[in-house]
């Protein structure tokens, strides 16, 4: 049997002279402690030498990548015809192997021996000591350091961390100069911060006008709106501000300069980060976007870093602080860190932020894999994802008005107990019954608050959708309609949610108005003692508005 | 440890001290301290001595620092302090302060270690070599005749590394992963002690997989471990605990494990044996 054992001044093969002793693992180390023992074992049988260094890195390199380079297979060739070849890597034996015909073997008895060669190799390798050896050790092991080193400079994603970082230090660079503006300008012309609330725009004001009372003269129709621009004027002239001199107007409006410069380039640089981003990560940015696939670049150090991790860790990168402290105190994770500021994410509501996360932080982990491992250029696969995940955002708000329709049967959906869930009062189910007067048959009466409830109503849902509405003013007029039960139930129930959460609970002083519409519908659902609780409120909260827009009309 | 010695010019202290002052080994000698650092103040006289462990050296004044001697005289590496200490035949001794901070090694060094292994003429493994600050340290205690094998993965610290490396003929710069002894089995001979610092939850593997590649018997290696690096959720004494265990399976035999308080958060050092004699029932 032979072995390979590669050296930085060149291939050594030796045989091992009697292939019994590998049966005695423990032993050999023993065996190989003297020179003259580990003569006895093996014998070195030929040396090729590296001509120079380039050559020895050549060597080296494809022996990292796998490969027996040219001078090795030569060397091979010439030596080891019809020998096992013991080996230290297994891959590179499974290789020469193919290549050359060479049996190869790769145990922990070849790594003994290995070890051993080793620490006899100048008594072994006559004709080369160790003074021979270092100096080719050395500038082997620099040039392969500097190769690696090198190769490194042509991956592309370190551009997208430095803009990133570039990004937001502009940001931050940008505010604070626009506010020093505002301020140093505000001495002589205080109304004018104001006025104009965007910083881009009071900074090219200051600059066309520089002195304030040049502000009449002047024409800021490119720059702000008409109305902007009347109130300009007039402020103008009525100042409170200090008188400030040529040379200090001279100083502002180079600062004002600096500020738009600056925000020009800040523009400029997200049009780079965006075509960047495009090129390296296409399908990342389909999923995600620009700004997010690139924090996420940078705060995962490299895209090639970035996709050796799990999807849950993309979901919560960026949360580390609240992740760590919740395993530690054993509560409950963060759902979501950078991929918070996904639209995919942005565009759920608030219940469903978790869920989107998590399936979102699942397809871009594969993107994420696709960019930097595969061959593809382009985001195909970004935009079939982004798809799947739209529909199932559409699908997962689908079920939550399936529920608010009310299913077929008609049969309340009963909750199961759970004393940690927030929902009102935590440990009540269902509060005492006792008896409703306004539950008493009102045929032929119009109670006059129900109208007023009508409208203040009315004035509360704008954000809500116009079906609903509807439904609900006839709800109260037709309290005994079964469809449209839940929807008001819910509406009210989130009417009612931010009034109570400004109020505490107080007393119960039942209305007519909700109790009307309230027990006609013998519900158990889970909102329901929420709402008796808080009767009073929406009650009150009605008249308070009633007396608001009275007063405003 | 051999207790300094003040040499005193002239006088009855005249011959002592210059039987005494011979290149800095063995006795303490009387130095300039310049560009203070760890309490020394400039201009004031430092007493340099050498430290119970071979190769390394305390320097005294207000207040102590731990140096080694400058294998490159006239550089350093980032910018720590260098104290000049002149010897009876005018040429000046250069030592490098030893930042405990910086460096756990120096960090165990100062908390009173029993052994570090590291000797003058000593070959070194060093995982996780970073940008080379301990690096630098070790090679100037195994000086000229030692060699320093330094393997560190990042791109960035790697290039200070390689930088740092230009300089001392004895470190040996390797930038791969230490998870593949394999890719630099050409580069690295047998070596007497492994340092490991590399801080991944499977590190007792790693240094187990280099070890059975590059440590000779019965030669000896150190680990940190960052408590929190192997699991954030166990306490600190469970995972040193744990990591001692899963040495001990790979014939890594620890004979010290040193809490490191001075650094943030948890650490502790563990010095050991690997396929150490086992000792004989007498």
């Amino acid at each position: 049997m032979l072995i390979l054992v590669e050296t930085p001044a060149g291939f050594a093969v030796f045989k091992l002279k009697d292939e019994g002793k590998l049966a005695n693992i423990e032993d050999l180390a023993k065996e190989f402690e003297t020179a003259e023992s580990a003569r006895k074992i093996v014998k070195l049988k030929a040396f090729d030498k590296f001509d120079n260094t380039s050559e020895a890195l050549e060597a080296v390199v494809k022996l990292h990548e796998g490969t027996p380079s040219k001078g090795l297979r030569k060397f091979l060739k010439a030596n080891c015809e019809g020998e096992t070849l013991a080996v230290a890597d297994s891959k590179l034996g499974n290789v020469i192997k193919e290549k050359l015909k060479i049996d190869c073997v790769h145990n922990n008895a070849v790594m003994e021996l290995l070890r051993g060669v080793r620490s006899q190799f100048t008594e072994l390798l006559s004709g080369l000591g160790d003074h021979d050896m270092a100096p080719m050790r050395l500038g082997l092991s620099h040039s392969l350091a500097r190769y690696k080193l090198k190769f490194s400079s042509d991956k592309v994603d370190t551009m997208i961390i430095q803009a990133i970082g570039l990004l937001d230090d502009l940001d931050k660079e940008l505010n604070t100069y626009a506010m020093r503006v505002r301020e140093w300008y505000g001495w002589h012309f205080p109304e004018l911060a104001k006025i104009i609330s965007d910083n881009i725009l009071y900074a090219k004001s200051v600059k066309l006008m520089g002195n304030r009372i040049n502000a009449a003269k002047l024409d800021f129709s490119e720059i702000l709106a008409e109305e902007i621009e009347a109130d300009l004027k007039e402020a103008a002239v009525i100042s409170m501000g200090t008188e400030v001199s040529d040379l200090d107007l001279l100083h502002i409006r180079e600062l004002c300069d600096q500020v738009l410069s600056l925000s020009e380039y800040r523009a400029q640089l997200y049009d780079y980060l965006k075509s960047r981003m495009n090129t390296v990560a296409p399908n990342l940015t389909a999923l995600v976007g620009e700004l997010v696939g690139a924090r996420l670049i940078s705060h995962g150090g490299c895209l090639l870093n970035l996709s050796k991790q799990p999807g849950s860790t993309v979901q919560i990168l960026g949360a580390e602080k609240a992740l760590f402290r919740a395993l530690k105190t054993k509560h409950a994770t963060p759902k979501y860190g950078l991929i918070y500021h996904a639209s995919v994410v942005g565009q759920a509501a608030p219940k469903h932020k978790g869920k989107m996360s998590r399936s979102l932080a699942a397809k871009s982990a594969l993107a994420i894999r696709f960019d930097a491992l595969g061959d593809g250029q382009d985001n195909t696969m970004g935009l079939e994802h982004r798809a799947k995940l739209e529909a199932r955002l559409r699908n997962l708000e689908g079920k939550d008005l399936g529920r608010l329709s009310g299913s077929a049967k008609g049969k309340p959906k009963i909750e199961v107990y759970d004393k940690d869930k927030k929902k009102g009062s935590g440990g009540l189910i269902t509060p005492a019954k006792t008896y409703n007067t306004a539950a008493d048959s009102l045929l032929g009466q119009k109670p006059a608050k129900s109208e007023d409830g009508e409208e203040s109503s009315k004035k509360k849902d704008k954000k809500k959708k116009k079906k609903v509405e509807s439904e609900e003013e006839a709800e109260k007029e037709e309290p005994s309609k079964k469809k449209k039960k839940k929807v008001e139930e819910e509406e009210e129930a989130e009417k009612e949610e931010p009034s109570k959460k400004k109020k505490k609970k107080k007393a119960e002083a039942e209305t007519e108005v909700v109790e009307v519409a309230k027990e006609e519908k013998k519900n158990k659902k889970k909102r329901k003692h929420e709402e008796e609780e808080t009767t009073e409120t929406p009650a009150k909260k009605k008249d308070k508005k009633e007396k608001k827009k009275k007063n405003k009309d | 440890m051999s207790p300094p010695q003040r040499g005193r010019g002239g006088g009855g202290g005249g011959g002592r001290g210059r039987g005494l002052a011979k290149g800095g080994g063995g006795s303490a000698v009387r130095g300039r301290g310049s560009e203070s650092g760890g309490g020394i103040k400039g201009g004031n006289k430092v007493l340099v001595a050498p430290h119970r462990h071979a190769g390394v050296f305390i320097a005294k004044s207000k207040g102590d620092a731990l140096v080694t001697k400058n294998l490159v005289p006239g550089e350093i590496i980032y910018d720590e302090k260098r104290i000049f200490v002149q010897n009876e035949d005018r040429s000046t001794v250069e030592y490098r302060i030893w930042n405990p901070h910086r460096s756990k090694l120096a960090a165990a060094i100062n908390i009173g270690v029993d052994n570090i292994w590291i000797n003058p003429g000593l070959k070194v493994l060093y995982l996780g070599a970073s940008s080379g600050y301990t690096v630098s340290h070790v090679s100037d205690i195994v000086g000229h005749e030692g060699c320093v094998y330094a393997v560190e993965h990042s791109h960035i610290c790697g290039s200070d590394l390689v930088n740092m490396t230009e300089k001392r003929t004895n470190v040996i710069p390797i930038i791969e992963d230490a998870r593949h002894p394999a890719k630099y089995r050409m580069l690295v001979g047998m070596v007497d002690i492994i340092l490991c610092d590399i801080n991944q939850p499977d590190q007792a593997t790693i240094i187990a997989l280099n070890a059975s590649y590059f440590l000779k018997p019965g030669a000896h290696f150190m680990i940190t471990i960052n408590a929190n690096s192997i699991d954030s959720k166990l306490s600190a004494e469970t995972v040193y605990q744990k990591e001692v265990e899963k040495l001990q399976m790979e014939e890594l035999r620890p004979t010290e494990i040193l809490p490191l308080d001075n650094c943030e958060g948890d650490h502790a050092c563990v010095f050991g044996g690997y396929r150490l004699p086992r000792k004989q029932n007498s």
